[in-house]
């Protein structure tokens, strides 16, 4: 911690530094010799920018492990805290544990216990009210991250100090356009996805989000998500409206009108699924014919099982996941550790290399290459790639943000309104 | 207005006028951009659009701030409006006079004005267009940029057509519609030396919209079809019965136009007045309020809307805007056409699908052709409307069954109103383009600086003998009787006082020529042209206005080499090869 300071004040240089800069300079050491007064905890309660001078920024740019660096870490003799980090689970945690959790931990020493989460903030809101938030971090969807930061869930987080690309490209220019906000930093762009079972029409196959919705050509039951977000896209897109108006049409009575009366019209063959590991399940087990789902979820399921999955392309949604801290966090210097090194440029090469999800820096972007396990390219699998991203909906993160809660009460409300058909379904 | 630019100023190189209008085009595209930009970040501010509303979180508040949004933009732009001196937005009909009139310029200060108020009128939701506007501030810039250089009344007029291509292929995306529509609404002409600057305005825009901003185009189409060819016969029909719509949809704009005066609201008044009421009525019809591509998008859809419900709305929406339009609100008339058009298409589309018995009618094209019918006439261009249509959508069957719909619909329009609003609005104002530029032309040029003081005056009392005595001595065949108060009382020529001379010594009054026409010194050229059919002499006495006092006279040589000059005007700079 030492030897930055003294870097910036040379004494011979005096003459040139101003006030403020020689301000600074006498600051820095005398916040050097309170740490190294007061031991541990104080440097983890210390505020983000400080914690953000530690030596191992530099190592944090490169990405690799640096075994010299752990040592810093924690101040002597307190205990390297525990961070808990909810997300996703099934193949995107464990590909998460292997990139991501495990190198961290041996690097740093620090621990990372996994909390399940599937999306929403009910469970945040509630813990956060009774002060016992036990999450450090989360990864959140762009829109809840958006929410969640205006209700005051989360904690605001430094920007200016992520690490440049390998190429030295400044980190506001690596990240994609819209991956920095006030408290996420973006890891991957994920995409919701239709996918089918390549077995289930022969001769034919679908191309368009329409054909989701057609059961005459594609007859066979489908599996979606039991949640606004996709359906009402997709069936408002299957009418032939732009990717580019969906958003403008569903603000309007009419536009939901005609997105539900266009799910109305399959209601009857869909499976809704809430975890994102069902739907590759259905397809594969041959439950069910076409499904919506996370492209990486997909794509697990074909290479690690072989599963007989292909993705339409037409019509992806893609959103960006963030990681965030929550607002009760008791280890925010750490989690903050963590996001610095986990979006990272080595950080998220490797993640995509288990999973195929659009790592948020270019940099990254360019460097993925074959599937870890089977040695697949993954780049015609990432939905950024150019010809998967021809007719993509950009997910309307804002909309969500400020109508989730209503929109998610009307598709509820039509949901229960169907209830009845699914179970007389057997009947039938 | 009096300001005149000479009329024969040397012309400008055809190299600067190309530049010149490159560089119009590039400022009229980064402001065209902007100004759309604008509207719509007042609209989602303002709570206007559709997604502002619904992320609108106090939703208690929504329905007040619905009535409150137009008003108080109405009040803001009564205020505006002060500031010009007619009281009224300046629009497309003030650059079409400009131009076809070769006064040759637009003032800058109200146009300024003019795009503020519409800027204002458009964000907070008012039901009229945008492209009336971007065209008219379009033909400001270029009119300013003519002006800097300093050029003559040609090329002033180029330059003006240069800055409205460039507004209509920024704001559509679409330059080859830009260039058809300054030459087809405001030029009226297809002259070469006018082509070059014109394409590279519009291309200037088109790149200048490309390269700065990101902007989505206004109404993408993915893919139609027509599914018979009988349809074609279908849309012939819609674009007669369109013309129909277009001209209730006129008559409304104007008899608004009218209506308003005679409800005694002081005119500051009046737009705050229409942003109530519109507010008002959109808590029941949403539809109306701002520009409506939501709606237009749904009337795309077939069973999105049902028939009732677009007939309402088609209803509701021509009056909003008439509303609007007549009491003050600054916009244009293009962009609710569109949206009563597509509405009238569906309701075509819908007629097809249940007299067919349900043929699946593609909406989509029905809406289109219903668009097109309607726009058409309203603004007198359907060439220019039908490339608006082929460049959105790139869809060239699409475009074919526009063509079909367009082809009857200006004639039906011009036989039961007019070639378009604008002319029918510059023909109440006193500018009559019916029957072409040349009339138009000589109805915007004065007599006056072509009148002659009388060269032989005679008192109405003078002797049949000294009358002959004084014009044999000035050498002239014609006189003029003026009475003591230099009141003109006739023309006498020599040839009536010989023809009297042997009946005894009359007085010269007596041999006046019973019919010689007379026209007032502030007539136009075209009314002295109409004046001199019946002049058998050599001049046209001149008497001021509303009075019987000789001002002088008009000689037949002076005037009809004006109006050869005038016509040898308009055919040069309407068939300039450069």
């Amino acid at each position: 911690m030492g030897v930055e300071p003294v870097r910036r004040c040379p004494a011979g240089h005096w003459g040139r530094i101003g006030p403020r800069r020689v301000h600074g300079c006498l600051l820095l050491p005398a916040l050097v010799l309170a740490m190294l007064f007061s031991p541990g905890p104080a440097l983890l309660a210390a505020p983000n920018p400080v914690y953000m001078h530690q030596p191992d920024a530099p190592a944090a740019a490169t990405g690799e492990p640096s075994v010299t660096a752990s040592a810093g870490t924690a101040a002597p003799g307190a205990e390297p805290p525990v961070l808990t980090i909810a997300t996703w689970g099934g193949a995107y945690e464990q590909a998460q544990r292997a990139a991501l959790f495990e190198p961290f931990t041996a690097r740093t020493g620090i621990e990372i216990r996994v909390a399940e989460y599937d999306g929403g903030l009910t469970e945040l809101r509630a813990r956060h009210a009774d002060g016992g938030v036990t999450w450090d971090l989360v990864d959140m969807t762009m829109s809840d991250t958006l929410t969640a930061c205006r209700e005051g869930l989360l904690r605001p987080l430094p920007q200016d100090d992520l690490p440049p690309s390998p190429e030295g490209a400044p980190a506001h220019r690596d990240f994609i356009p819209g991956a920095l906000t006030r408290c996420g930093i973006a890891h991957t762009a994920y995409a919701t996805v239709i996918a089918y079972d390549r077995r289930a029409f022969p001769g034919i196959r679908p191309e368009r989000v329409a054909d989701l919705f057609d059961l005459e050509r594609f007859p066979g039951r489908r599996a979606l998500q039991e949640a606004p977000f996709g359906n009402l896209e997709w069936a408002l897109h299957a009418y032939g409206v732009p990717t580019a108006d969906l958003y403008r049409l569903l603000s309007t009575r009419r536009g939901l009108r005609l997105a539900l009366a266009k799910l109305d019209a399959v209601a009857h063959q869909v499976t809704w699924w809430q975890d994102g590991a069902t739907p590759a399940r259905l397809l594969e087990h041959g439950e069910v014919v076409m499904a919506s789902g996370y492209n990486g979820r997909f794509f697990a399921a074909m290479a690690d099982r072989g599963a007989p999955i292909e993705i339409l392309w037409d019509g992806q949604i893609q959103e960006l996941e963030n990681w965030t801290i929550t607002a009760g966090s008791r280890h925010p210097a750490a989690a903050l550790r963590f996001i610095r090194w986990a979006t990272g440029t080595d950080a998220l090469t490797r993640f995509a290399r288990h999973l195929p999800y659009g790592p948020a820096r270019r940099s990254a972007s360019r460097r993925v290459a074959g599937h870890v396990g089977t040695g697949i390219d993954m780049q015609p699998h990432l939905p950024t790639h150019p010809s998967n991203d021809r007719n993509a909906i950009v997910k309307d993160v804002q909309w969500y943000a400020r109508t989730h809660d209503r929109i998610r009460a009307i598709f509820r409300r039509w949901l229960r309104a169907r209830a009845p058909t699914p179970v007389l379904r057997p009947d039938q | 207005m009096t300001d005149h630019p000479p009329p024969h100023r040397a012309e400008l190189s055809l190299t600067l006028v190309v530049t010149l209008g490159a560089g119009v085009g590039l400022v009229v595209g980064a402001l065209t951009a902007s100004f759309v930009l604008a509207i719509f970040a007042l609209n989602d501010w303002l709570l206007i659009s559709p997604r502002a509303r619904m992320m609108f979180e106090h939703r208690g508040w929504l329905a007040a701030v619905t009535v409150v949004v137009p008003m108080l933009g109405g009040l803001v732009v009564g205020l505006l409006h002060r500031f010009i001196a007619e009281g009224r937005a300046h629009g497309p009909p003030d650059v079409i006079a400009a131009v076809q009139t070769s006064r040759g310029r637009l003032p800058l200060h109200p146009g300024l004005l003019s795009a503020l108020s519409s800027l204002v009128s458009l964000g907070s939701g008012a039901s009229v267009g945008q492209y009336g506007p971007l065209v008219h501030m379009g033909g400001t810039l270029g009119s300013l940029g003519a002006r800097l250089l300093r050029a003559g009344r040609a090329d002033g007029n180029i330059a003006i057509a240069c800055g409205v291509a460039a507004a209509i292929a920024t704001a559509f995306k679409a330059p080859l519609a830009g260039i058809l529509f300054a030459h087809e609404v405001v030029l009226r002409h297809f002259a070469l030396r006018a082509f070059a600057p014109v394409a590279a305005a519009a291309i200037a825009g088109y790149v200048m919209e490309d390269l700065v901003f990101e902007r989505p185009p206004l109404f993408h189409v993915a893919a139609a079809e027509i599914l018979h060819r009988w349809e074609y016969l279908v849309f012939l029909a819609m674009g007669a019965a369109g013309a129909l719509v277009a001209a209730a949809y006129l008559r409304a704009v104007l008899g608004a136009a009218r209506l308003a005066p005679r409800t005694r609201i002081p005119a500051l008044l009046r737009p705050a007045a229409a942003g109530a009421v519109l507010g008002t009525a959109a808590l029941w019809v949403p539809d109306i309020l701002g520009i409506g591509a939501e709606t237009l998008r749904f009337a795309t859809i077939a069973g999105a809307i049902p028939p009732p419900e677009l007939a309402l709305i088609l209803v509701a929406k021509l009056l909003a805007t008439a509303l609007c339009l007549g009491f003050g609100f600054s916009g244009g008339v293009f962009s609710p056409a569109l949206l009563i058009g597509a509405l009238f298409g569906a309701l075509c589309g819908n007629a097809v699908a249940l007299l067919t018995g349900g043929v699946q009618a593609t909406m989509v094209v029905y809406a289109v052709a219903g668009m097109v019918a309607v726009t058409a006439p309203v603004i007198g261009a359907p060439m220019a409307t039908l490339l608006i249509v082929f460049e959105l959508t790139g869809s060239y069957s699409l475009t074919t069954a526009a063509l079909a719909s367009v082809a009857l619909a200006n004639l039906t329009g011009a036989r039961v109103f007019g070639r378009s609003l604008f002319d029918v609005q510059l023909r109440r104002r006193g500018l009559d383009l019916s029957a072409g530029r040349s009339r138009a032309l000589l109805q915007g040029q004065p007599i006056a600086p072509l009148v002659q003081p009388a060269p032989v005056t005679l008192p109405p009392g003078m002797s049949n003998a000294d009358a002959i005595d004084l014009l044999g001595r000035r050498g002239r065949a014609e006189g003029y009787l003026v009475d003591a108060d230099g009141g003109y009382r006739g023309t006498v020529t020599l040839a009536a006082l010989e023809a009297r001379r042997g009946q005894g010594d009359g007085a010269a009054e007596d041999a006046a020529e019973p019919a010689r026409p007379v026209v007032t010194a502030d007539s136009s050229l075209w009314m002295a042209v109409d004046q001199a059919r019946n002049l058998t002499g050599e001049a046209l006495p001149v008497v001021e206005r509303g009075g019987r006092r000789l001002v002088g006279v008009l000689p037949e040589v002076a005037l009809s080499r004006a109006h050869v000059e005038t016509l040898d005007a308009v055919r040069r700079e309407e068939h300039g090869g450069g």
